[in-house]
Formats: structure tokens, sequence, C-alpha cells
């Protein structure tokens, strides 16, 4: 019935009252552990002390410990017949309160934050499995009260650094999948890169202990796992009593909405009815949300809507376990909170929300405009309809589309699949006009500023090769650079003349299969890939010419989600002989030849990896790929047994890796 | 040249600076590479990713890695054509086509990309793509 702020103030002046011993100030412990003196044992029912202490142990930056420990006021050194001896000393924010164990006398000593080894400490709790002395036994009262929640019971902490990085489903999942006991995980939350959890008996945490080499992630490092006794967590800690739990659900019910199947828990902790009853409903605490849900997952598992709003919220660890407890939730609000960064929303990206609010929070000032924070958003609920009451336009999903697309994805620092796609569906399209089209459509392609640029490279022995003078045709500006190497070149700047010059350039067959792609974002609106490759010069007049090229396009997303062109340039140069030995002739787009299949999107892809995993070079990849039906494993495995039986040869694989 | 003088591209003497800055910078990696190219973490920044044949690293540190531990002693670059464009955030595109050789092994193509960009008043490069050459000398 009584918070726990309350509690210490009746301690503290029941402490006075309180009889027994003798010296002014000494209150006899014994009358408090055993006898129900004065107010109720309290201060034990409600596991006060030991919150505060296991608190500090949680180091979960739980400010609520503040309110409390202003109450205290400084005690003198008690002492009893019995070996307890507690000292509590004058509050002081720079002082921690930690419980020393020497020579079966137990003090309680204050120690400056700022000492050195204050950090190292460790509560006797972790060592003693429970704050209780151990030379004295337990009350039969104090076993009755913690029951349950034993706290002397065996809590074990459970912390992964670098946790953070993994959600929490995954992380669960694979921890359970190598933990050959079932275990179910209470308070799961994050601290600062560490993930945290506890289990309740030993068995389980020892079996967890095993797990500690056995889970490796995408990128296969290991995912350590660190077990170690501690107290109970704080939402068992202090969990609500039954009365108070009915009064929760009395004052939910009030507020909840049958026809909306909406939950109203705006600036909960100032209910009427709650306050009446003086249970003080701060959500930040870990016992407070947990009983929420609970109440929640009782009495509305239908919920669709909630509202958090005005409850202080500064984290959202708790919240995120409402996801079992009530799948359907559609619309959140979690506006005039204190959440300081969009990682909150991490915790509960799981889920399916449609609605959220999220203004009058903090974060909000981490962007510096609204759609910048609108797409961020959207990275974590794609399916959001509503934000802060705006409606999030489909009509913009389509720019975001492609802006979303080259943020980089926080799994992988590399370039994801979509963008992949996105790049090859561009080539394609942008070949297929510049080889048989009228050049002139590639205006939409170019930005208004684009420039483009063409070098011919040329070794100092030979001029400029006679065959790629005509690309030199409209050249204003031959340079001699530096030594001896002589290049030609042109920039033209504005999309009307950078297609112009297009145009004149002779007439082309690309061909697609030949290309090798590299893509890298530069910036959220910025990518950059080159293309490295053959085509064919197909000019009426003159007989086909291989030629080798090397192009970079640096794009940015365009108001049609399609990409626009703000930098291309362009190297041509006569293609290798060896090369057009070898060469699996395949053209893009040939009418007048022999129709050979040209290879799909996704053989072009296949061919790269297999190319890249085996260090063949693309054809050979490609042939290999073929004659093995496009079945990647098996091609894969007939390339490793030949490769080990050495009738690969050299002249297949890459040389430089 | 072709270019407008649009406020954006300013030129300084006959060349434009993103062509000064460009070549200045190609010739500088290269020397370093050629001699001790440990040297070359100068050039890049945290944030900087370098594809090298199709595998990306990520960071100062990561490149100098691989950079550093490619399987050759010896490596001499020359360098056939070099292009520099400017970007619409001031950055500087170059690309490279040239020739290298390693130890004994025959010369062979290459093609690099650079993207520079000017941070506290030194230009450092934020991209870097290297590819060999599969249908060309270089």
């Amino acid at each position: 019935m009584y918070s726990t702020a309350k509690n210490f103030r009746t301690y503290r002046t029941e402490e006075y009252k309180g009889g027994g011993n003798t010296s002014r100030g000494r209150v006899n412990y014994k009358s408090y552990f055993h006898e129900n003196c004065g107010e109720e044992n309290v201060y034990y029912k409600n596991n006060g002390y030991k919150s505060r202490l296991s608190q500090f142990q949680e180091d979960d930056g739980n400010t609520a410990m503040s309110d409390i420990q202003k109450d205290l006021h400084p005690r003198h050194n008690l002492s009893t017949t019995d070996d307890n001896n507690r000292k509590v000393a004058r509050d002081n924010k720079d002082l921690i309160h930690i419980t020393e164990w020497r020579d079966g006398n137990h003090q309680m000593r204050n120690m400056n934050k700022n000492e050195p080894g204050c950090k190292d400490r460790t509560f006797p709790m972790t060592k003693n499995k429970g704050p209780m002395p151990k030379y004295r036994t337990p009350s039969k009262r104090e076993i009755e009260e913690n029951g349950q929640n034993n706290i002397y019971g065996n809590w074990f902490k459970i912390t992964i650094p670098y946790g953070r990085k993994y959600t929490k489903t995954w992380l669960l999942n694979s921890i359970q999948s190598k933990c050959s006991v079932h275990f179910t995980p209470v308070d799961f939350h994050y601290v600062r890169s560490q993930a945290h959890f506890f289990v309740k008996n030993s068995t389980t945490a020892f079996a967890l202990k095993n797990v500690n080499y056995k889970i490796h992630d995408e990128n296969n490092h290991q995912v350590r796992l660190f077990v170690k006794e501690s107290a109970a967590p704080s939402s068992e800690q202090n969990k609500l009593k039954p009365e108070e739990i009915e009064q929760l659900k009395l004052a939910m019910k009030k507020r909840f909405d049958v026809s909306q199947k909406s939950l109203n828990l705006q600036s909960f902790r100032f209910d009427q009815d709650l306050m009446s009853h003086d249970i003080d409903m701060i959500l930040n605490r870990r016992n407070c949300m947990s009983a929420t849900l609970t109440v929640i997952e009782e009495n509305f598992p239908e919920l669709l809507s909630l509202n958090l709003c005005s409850n202080k919220l500064y984290q959202l660890d708790g919240l995120a376990d409402i996801i079992p407890k009530a799948p359907q939730i559609k619309i959140l609000n979690l506006s005039n909170n204190e959440l300081k960064s969009l990682r909150q929303l991490d915790k509960i990206r799981e889920m399916k929300l449609e609605e959220l609010w999220l203004q009058g929070n903090p974060l909000y000032n981490n962007f510096s405009n609204y759609s910048t924070y609108m797409s961020a958003i959207l990275d974590y609920f794609p399916k959001l309809l509503c934000l802060d009451g705006k409606d999030v336009t489909h009509s913009m999903d389509v720019e975001t589309g492609a802006s979303e697309i080259l943020k980089p994805s926080k799994k992988n620092h590399g370039v994801s699949e979509m963008l992949k796609n996105l790049v090859l569906q561009f080539l394609e399209q942008y070949y297929s006009i510049y080889d048989c089209g009228d050049r002139s459509r590639l205006l939409d392609a170019y930005h208004d500023e684009a420039c483009f640029s063409l070098t011919i490279p040329c070794n100092p022995k030979e001029l400029v090769p006679l065959s790629l003078y005509k690309y030199s045709k409209s050249n204003r500006n031959m340079k001699n650079c530096k030594d001896h190497v002589l290049l030609t070149q042109l920039l033209k700047h504005t999309k009307r003349d950078v297609v112009d010059f297009l145009r004149v350039l002779p007439k082309t067959q690309h061909d697609l299969s030949s290309f090798m792609v590299d893509i890298c974002i530069l910036t959220e609106k910025m990518l950059c890939f080159s293309v490295n490759g053959r085509f064919k010069e197909v000019e009426a007049t003159c007989p086909v010419i291989l030629r080798a090229f090397t192009r970079i396009f640096i794009v940015i997303p365009a108001s049609n989600s399609r990409l626009c062109i703000v930098n291309d340039t362009l190297t041509v140069s006569n293609a290798c002989p060896k090369e057009i030995q070898s060469d699996v002739s395949i053209p893009a787009r040939a009418p007048s030849s022999i129709p050979v299949p040209t290879i799909s999107q996704e053989q072009q892809a296949m061919v790269q990896a297999f190319s890249t995993q085996s260090g063949m070079k693309f054809n050979w990849s490609l042939k290999c790929l073929e004659q093995n039906d496009w079945n990647y494993a098996v091609a894969g495995q007939n390339f490793t047994l030949l490769k080990a039986e050495g009738k690969i040869p050299k002249e297949a694989f890459q040389q430089i890796s | 040249m072709g270019v407008h003088e649009a406020g954006q591209r300013p030129r300084m003497g006959d060349k434009p600076i993103w062509e000064q800055i460009g070549s200045s910078f190609i010739q500088h990696y290269y020397q370093l590479f050629d001699n001790d190219r440990t040297q070359l973490g100068a050039i890049y920044i945290d944030a900087s990713c370098l594809t090298w044949e199709g595998q990306q690293f990520q960071g100062k540190a990561a490149i100098v890695e691989k950079l550093s531990s490619l399987p050759f002693q010896k490596i001499q670059h020359s360098i056939t054509s070099q292009d520099h464009q400017p970007t619409p955030d001031s950055c500087i595109l170059s690309m490279v086509v040239g020739q290298l050789k390693a130890d004994e092994d025959p010369i062979m193509g290459f093609h690099q990309m650079f993207l520079l960009k000017n941070i506290n008043d030194a230009w450092v490069c934020t991209n870097d793509m290297f590819r060999l050459a599969l249908h060309n000398f270089g």
C-alpha cells in the first residue's frame, strides 16, 4: 500500500521512536526484523532497502533512486546484541551506500563515488547469494514475504557485451537454440552497448554459461555471453502487491475504450484513483511497466491503440515486452516523453504500427527537417500510415523508395540487394536507349547541371589509335599532361551539351553480360557506381569493332523514383584480343545477327558472385554456371573438385586479389 | 572548355581547379603506393570506403590493412589516362586507367576511381574503387 518513498520516510521516523536499545539514536534492528514494530515491516516487505542497492548494481540509470535518497537522514552507528551493525550515512548524491560484511559485523559504509576502488566494489549480495547475512537466519516472516520472488533464491544476470547490435528476438532465439535448457528471460534491456537479462535458477544459468562460445552472428563474429549471480531484477523485486495490481486493473479499465479498443494511459502517474491509493505508476520503472503490461495481457489483449503520452518515458525497454502480449496494437502515442534518440524505437520495431505519435520528445531535435525525420521513422516502421497526425503519403513512398534504398543498411555495410537491382535496372534502361534508340531520350536521365567527359587512354608509344580518332572529332583540347602521356579529353556540362555529344558518338551495342559493376554509397542522396565492360561499334559503313570501356556514374534520386545522373565519365579503349577469342559472345540486342539468348539480370548477378567467390574471371564463371544448369551450389562443388584436381587453367583466374 | 562559369567551378590559371587537385592527388597516391603502401592511411578517413575487386572495406584501418596485405612486394603503376570532374557537392571524381606490374607478374591493366573531399582544408579520399582490366590492356 505504500510507495517505496513513503516507506523510507516511515522507516526514518520509526527509527527514532523504535524501541529496544540503549544509546540515543540506536535502534534495535532486531525489532524490525522480528517484530511487527510500529508500522508494519514495510521496509523489508517492499524490499526497499535491497532495491536501492540492487539498483546501483543494475546500473540502468534509473533515476527514481535520487528521489528516495533525498529523504534519508544520517544515522548513527547502530549496534545490537546481534551481529547487525549498520550505519546509514547522510544522504548525499556523491555517496554510494554499500554494505560491507566485516568480521561478522555488517556495516554499511558510505563510500564516496570518487574513491578509488569504489566502482570495483561488488556488492556482497553477489557473493552471499542474497542481501541477508548468512550469519543470521532469515525469519520465517521474511521467507514468507519473499515467497516467489525469492531474493535469496538464485537470480543470475546474463550480459552480452555489444548486445546492442542485435535485435532482442534474434539474440534470445540464438541463445535458446544453443542452450540445453529452456529459459525465460526477465527484464531484457540494453545498457549502452550491452544487452542484459535475468534468469531464475542456477541450472539455467549454468546451461547459459556454456552457450558462451557457441553463437556466431551473420558476420561470423562470436557473440559472448557472461553470467553472474545477482539480486533479483528490479521488476521482480518491486513487484506490485496483489492489492495494488487490483487497483491498477480498475484504474486501467476506466481508461479503456471498448469500442475503439484503445487504452489511454496519458500522464498515468497522476491518475486520481491510483494516487488516492498511493500507487505511483512511474512507467519508467520496470516493475510498473511490467505490471501494466500484465494487466493489458490479461484484460485487454485485443488492444489496438495505446496512449503513453506524458509519462516521462526515456527508454522503451520495458515497453518492448508488450509485443507478445498485445500483438494487434497499431496505434501508439509516445508524444511528450523524454525519448532522446531513435535507438529507443529499435526496441519496439517489431510492432506493426500504422500510426505513431512522437512529437514533444527531445529526439525530434536530432533532425534538420521533417522529411529526414519522417524517413528515419519509416526505417523502423515501414508500414506506417500516419506520423504525428500527418499522413505519410504513398506518393512520397516512391521518392523515399529510391532515397531510402540509398541509406547504408544497418545490418551490412555493403550494398543491399535492392540497391543492386536498382542499379542494374538503371543500366539496362540506359543502355537500351543508348544502343537502339534515339539518344536524345537520355535527356530525362541527366540532371540539368550534369557533367560528362570522355577519355581515351593511349600508350606513349602509339599516338591515339586511328580507329579511336572518331571519338576525338569534336575534340578541342589536346593536352600534354605531365610526362609523355597523351590524352584526349572533353568535359561537357549541362544535360543539353552532354546528350548532344553522346548523340554524335558512334552507334553501339553494349554487352551487358560483360558488365562488372561496383557500387558505393556516397551519401544518403548520392550513389556512385562504375561499370567495366565491352561494347561493339556498329556503324553502318564500318566493320564491327570491339571496344572496352569504363564508365562511372554518380546519380541522385529523382522525383519520379528514378535515378538522375549528375556525373558521367567514360573511358574507351580497344578491347584486348585475347578476351575476344575466349569471348562467350552474347550480344545484348542484335536484330541482324543470329538470336542468341542473353543472360538475365539474376544470372548476371549469379555469375558475378560466382566469379568473386571462385576467383575466376567472369567468362569462366559464366561457362561453369552454364555447364551446371545455373545451379549455383552444384557449380560451386564441381568447381572446387576440378580446382583440387588442378584441372582449371591458370588463365581462368584473376591474378591480383 | 565547355564549362559554364556557374560560380561553382572556379578556374585558376588555365587548368580548372578540380584537375589540379585531382592530378596532384593521383600523383601522390601512386607514388605512395609504389614506394610504401603502408603510408596510405593519411589520405583516407574513418568514413572512407574502398572497393577492391568487388570487396568492400570500410574505414582507414581496414583499408590500410587490405592494401598492406596485398600479396606482392614490388609494385609499379603507370597511368595511361586520368580524368577529373567536379561533383555537385564540391567533391572531385577522379578516374584513372593505367597499367601495373607486381613483382615478376605480367603487366596488367587496371581502372581506379577516387572520390575526393575537402575536409578541413585537406583533400582526402572518401571512396576508392579498384578493378583489374579484363577487357583491355589498360
